[in-house]
């Protein structure tokens, strides 16, 4: 059973560091909104076929899925909900652990960046089901916000966090982002205090990432030596950043929360369910333009033109952009399963990888794991192979070493 | 003497680089009508690469030139061009045994040079007759009477009838081509006599195999004619002999003095070694020429592919450039941390240069070299004594009894504000300074015993970048003398780094030590785990630097649309990877082994 994925592409504006696909609003056409809606209920319809058996949850992301107005939401909701099912949750290959309750609601998330949400909005959000709010916090640094394009404050963070808990969500994320230009290791301490002052259940604390096309990635890599203008912030280096991760991930498990995976951090069974898919190379069916899907070991991106993407699906086809659609071979899935499961604390599943590729792992890569083994950095225990959370951080040099053959 | 080889004459071009030698040639090609000025621009095309880009010559190329003199007769001349550096000097030397005349070409502004010096003291001894041509008249800064000075005092030769010119505007170019025909002797030589002809050069050509560029000193020789060489005693039937018009022109016969070349299916270049005498297998000369000898390596490297699949691409290479160049040695190397290579033998520096960079150019090999060591003489406890070119085999401490370097005889010329300076300079160099002549009131040259080892560290940048490049070196080798040498090894994460190792002497161990191991500290990425760089000698640690670990390699986000992009990062990031050395578990890019060669950066 897949697990869905929804993208809404558009933004009120675009923030200097995103490379998502998404359409500010300020510059887009009036009728781009209702091309869209409509686009993507053709797309639901067309694609359900794909996930007959229903699907084991749902992440409506962005883009601002908030931006739309209630009745777009609802009407976006409602085409989504009629034409596919929503499992049962037992039937996915981990439920997760935790309370009872929790693993009878299909997890349903929706993105929002704060200063998006309203009472309304989430009255329809909850009207269908939506059981989890991933909100685009990122930082409690006003002056910091500004900075990297948010149009909130730290106030907007705590209205919204306060509008989605009585809209009755007891599933909260908080992104926060560190590595900022200008950023200290104190900032980013008070930061997360901050975040952890107001009890999400979920933190996902990314490493800023230059993409490349970005305003930021154009400031800062065109510009190796990191010269800046006299009182201009500068990148926090690699060894301030893994500072602020290794702080971190200690100050997050004394407060009780759980470090599966490499940036993400969650209250026992409030681990994120439709992201663990993808991190166990599990099947997922993306709708939308510039979502992708990964079915039958195909992967198919949508295309990323809206206009394009609605008159495909006008059309009655999919609106698959042919350039990025990947067969995968079978040393391309194991290197993207190690890649992907090596991200959560639990590993590799020694068992679900034999019979997955009817070869284990040792047989494949013997003496480099042994290797990783005798250091530490990897472990072997119950069955199972991970990385030690100590080396997440340089997870990449592992990968480098042992996956890309 | 016959009538046809009195209207010969047999001349090259002595100067410094930059000083005009390959323009005036130009000229020459030009003004006799041997080639339009379209033709020699394809000409030029079609020269290496290298040697337009360093304009210095390091092939030689031969031309005959037909000039229709004043006196109404027309003339034969034959240039035979010659590589103006230290590191074909032997080459020089032949080239001008050739000859019976030579044209000294000196800049107007900047007087004579060490290499132009020594070169000339060459053409001296082999009785040429030397025609001074001061070029580049026409700039501003020209000082033509200072130049004469120095020509009469330096060399003491007669620089009233010096020719003023210009090769860059044809000033003077009919002036010296009657210079060469009135003042330059015609070939001796008797076309009777059993045949004797000097080899000066050689290439190779895939159809008709090595072919010896050769000046006929008695005798002819034509297709058909058996022929020895003298220094192997191996015999060939001539196939083909021609001359250089500059393309290879076939003609009947070639006689007693005229220069071109010959073919006779002969295989390697290496039976057509420069200095060697051709003579008739039938009709033998009893005694060959003077001057011969073996081309000797001074500078020796390891020359690794960086891909190890590229060996045989890499054996396949220097054996198509060994073709073309007799004085290229190499065999089979293996070193722990770069796999299977080759040590390669030079004549100089330059030489080892150019070949790298024809390795890279002409065949697209991407190459790790390690850092040139010259050859020491390890006199051991037992009694035994060992040449080594490499530094990884040196023996064991306990066995050495002792050590023995080659030094060479330097000459350096500069003005004389710079004395302080070079006698600084080769003081820091283990000179031994052993005169000094003035050559006008302003320039000097000093004569100094050096370690060849510290030539070929970094001798010559820095002597160009302490004098503002004024100063110009000549050397010859002297002979081997014993020095307070040490093995440097380098450990990397505790493992000895083969290709590292270099003989230093002991007293500039630890600097260079230090220097080299915070320079590796640089030039080596940050691993998984914190590497220690040590220096040592013998069991001593005498350096060390820790690269710390990695502390940041991460995607941070991951999710369904990002994987194609992530694992194609990660495959990324691994082709670049498999351009460093592996060394037990520590990745070492290219460069670091370059690192022994210029710690001064």
């Amino acid at each position: 059973m897949p697990s869905l994925y929804v993208h809404v592409p558009f933004c009120l504006k675009k923030c200097a560091y995103c490379a998502f696909y998404s359409i500010p609003l300020a510059g887009c056409r009036e009728d781009w909104k209702g091309i869209y809606l409509q686009a993507v209920a053709e797309e639901a319809k067309l694609r359900s076929k794909e996930a007959q058996g229903g699907v084991s949850s749902l992440f409506l992301g962005g883009g601002t899925p908030t931006i739309l107005e209630p009745l777009e939401l609802d009407s976006l909701l409602s085409a989504i909900h009629k034409n596919f099912s929503f499992g049962s949750p037992q039937n996915t290959a981990s439920p997760p652990e935790g309370s009872k309750a929790q693993q009878k609601e299909i997890e349903k998330t929706v993105e929002a960046n704060p200063g998006t949400l309203t009472k309304e909005k989430l009255n329809v959000l909850v009207s269908y089901g939506i059981n989890r709010i991933s909100l685009g916090a990122q930082s409690f640094n006003d002056r910091m916000l500004v900075q990297i394009g948010r149009i909130h404050n730290k106030e907007d963070i705590r209205r919204s966090v306060w509008l989605i808990r009585q809209g009755g969500i007891h599933n909260l994320n908080l992104d926060l982002i560190f590595g900022l230009p200008g950023q200290t290791l104190t900032d980013w301490q008070d930061t997360l205090r901050r975040a952890v002052e107001l009890e999400p259940e979920h933190l996902s604390l990314y490493a800023l990432m230059l993409e490349e096309g970005t305003p930021l990635a154009r400031k800062f890599s065109s510009n190796p030596l990191n010269v800046v203008e006299e009182g201009d912030p500068v990148l926090p280096d690699d060894d301030i950043q893994a500072d602020m991760y290794e702080w971190a991930a200690g100050f997050l498990q004394q407060q009780g929360y759980r470090h599966y995976e490499i940036s993400n951090f969650a209250r026992a069974g409030f681990e994120c369910r439709h992201n663990l898919t993808y991190w166990q190379s599990e099947e997922y069916l993306g709708l939308g333009p510039g979502a992708v899907s990964c079915l039958g070991g195909v992967r198919t991106k949508n295309t990323e033109n809206l206009e394009l993407y609605g008159k495909l699906l006008f059309a009655g086809r999919e609106a698959f952009d042919p350039l990025e659609t990947e067969v995968l071979t079978r040393e391309q899935k194991i290197s993207e399963y190690l890649m992907l499961a090596l991200r959560t604390a639990k590993g590799v599943d020694l068992n679900a990888f034999t019979q997955k590729f009817k070869e284990s792992i040792q047989d494949i890569y013997g003496l480099k794991l042994i290797k990783y083994i005798d250091k530490g950095v990897l472990i072997q225990d119950e069955g199972r192979l991970r990385v030690n959370p100590r080396y997440f951080f340089v997870l990449n040099s592992l990968l480098v070493d042992i996956i890309c053959q | 003497m016959s009538l046809a080889s009195s209207r010969i004459r047999n001349f090259c071009i002595i100067a410094h680089i930059d000083h005009g030698k390959s323009t005036l040639a130009d000229r020459l090609l030009e003004f006799t009508g041997t080639m339009s000025a379209r033709e020699l621009k394809e000409q030029v095309l079609d020269s290496m690469d290298l040697e337009r880009e360093r304009g210095i010559t390091i092939k030689l190329h031969s031309v005959r030139l037909q000039y229709k003199a004043k006196d109404g007769e027309v003339y034969e001349l034959n240039l035979i061009d010659t590589p103006g550096h230290v590191d074909f000097s032997y080459e020089v030397s032949r080239s001008l045994a050739a000859c019976e005349g030579a044209l000294l070409v000196v800049d107007a502004a900047q007087g004579i040079e060490a290499q132009t010096l020594a070169n000339v003291y060459l053409a001296l001894e082999n009785d040429l007759e030397i025609i001074p041509v001061i070029n580049k008249i026409d700039l501003p800064s020209a000082d033509p009477e200072m130049v004469k000075r120095e020509i009469e005092d330096v060399i003491g030769i007669d620089a009233s009838e010096a020719i003023l010119a210009s090769a860059k505007n044809g000033i003077g170019v009919e002036e010296i081509l009657e210079a060469i025909v009135h003042r330059i002797p015609p070939p001796q030589g008797d076309d009777e006599k059993p045949l004797k002809a000097l080899i000066f050069d050689s290439k190779f050509d895939s159809y008709r195999g090595a072919i010896p560029y050769i000046r006929i000193f008695d005798g002819k020789v034509r297709r058909g004619t058996n022929i020895k060489m003298m220094s192997s005693g191996k015999i060939f039937e001539v196939t083909e002999v021609g001359i250089f018009t500059p393309g290879m022109t076939i003609v009947e016969e070639l006689k007693a003095g005229q220069v071109g070349y010959l073919a006779g299916s002969i295989k390697n270049v290496q039976d057509t070694r420069v200095g060697d005498t051709i003579t008739d297998a039938d009709n033998p000369v009893a005694e060959p020429l003077p001057g011969y000898r073996k081309a000797v390596s001074m500078v020796f490297c390891g020359l690794y592919p960086v891909e190890s699949s590229d060996y045989d691409k890499l054996k396949d290479a220097l054996e198509k450039l060994q073709l073309n160049d007799a004085s290229l040695v190499f065999e089979n190397e293996t070193s722990v941390a770069l796999g299977m290579g080759f040590r390669c033998g030079f004549l100089g520096l330059l030489h080892m240069e150019i070949i790298q960079e024809r390795l890279e150019r002409e065949f697209a090999l991407n190459i790790i070299t390690t850092a040139p060591s010259v050859v020491y003489k390890v006199n051991k406890t037992n009694g035994e004594h060992v040449l080594v070119d490499n530094p990884a085999l040196l023996p064991p401490l306990g066995q050495i009894e002792s050590i023995e370097e080659p030094v060479v005889r330097a000459s350096i010329m500069v003005p004389s504000e710079y004395i302080g300076t070079i006698m600084e300079l080769n003081q820091e160099k283990r000179g031994t300074f052993l005169n000094m002549d003035y050559i006008t009131p302003t320039r000097v040259n000093l004569h100094y015993e050096l370690p060849l080892s510290e030539i070929v560290y970094d001798y010559f940048d820095q002597l160009k970048s302490r004098t503002k490049g004024y100063a110009s070196l000549d050397y010859e080798l002297k002979g081997y003398k014993e020095a307070n040498l040490v093995k440097l090894d380098i450990l990397v994460n505790g493992e000895l780094v083969d290709a590292l190792s270099f003989i230093v002497h002991r007293e500039k161990a630890y600097q260079r030590a230090r220097k080299l191991v915070e320079k590796l500290r640089g030039l080596i990425p940050r691993q998984m785990f914190e590497v220690p760089i040590q220096a040592v000698i013998g069991s001593k640690v005498i350096a060390r630097e820790n690269i710390r670990a990695l502390r940041k390699d991460v995607l941070a986000k991951c999710y369904g649309g990002d994987i194609t992009r992530k694992r194609k990062l990660l495959e990324k990031q691994k082709e670049g990877k498999k351009r460093m050395k592996q060394v037990g578990s520590v990745e070492i890019p290219q460069d670091a082994f370059m690192a022994v060669l210029k710690m001064d950066d």
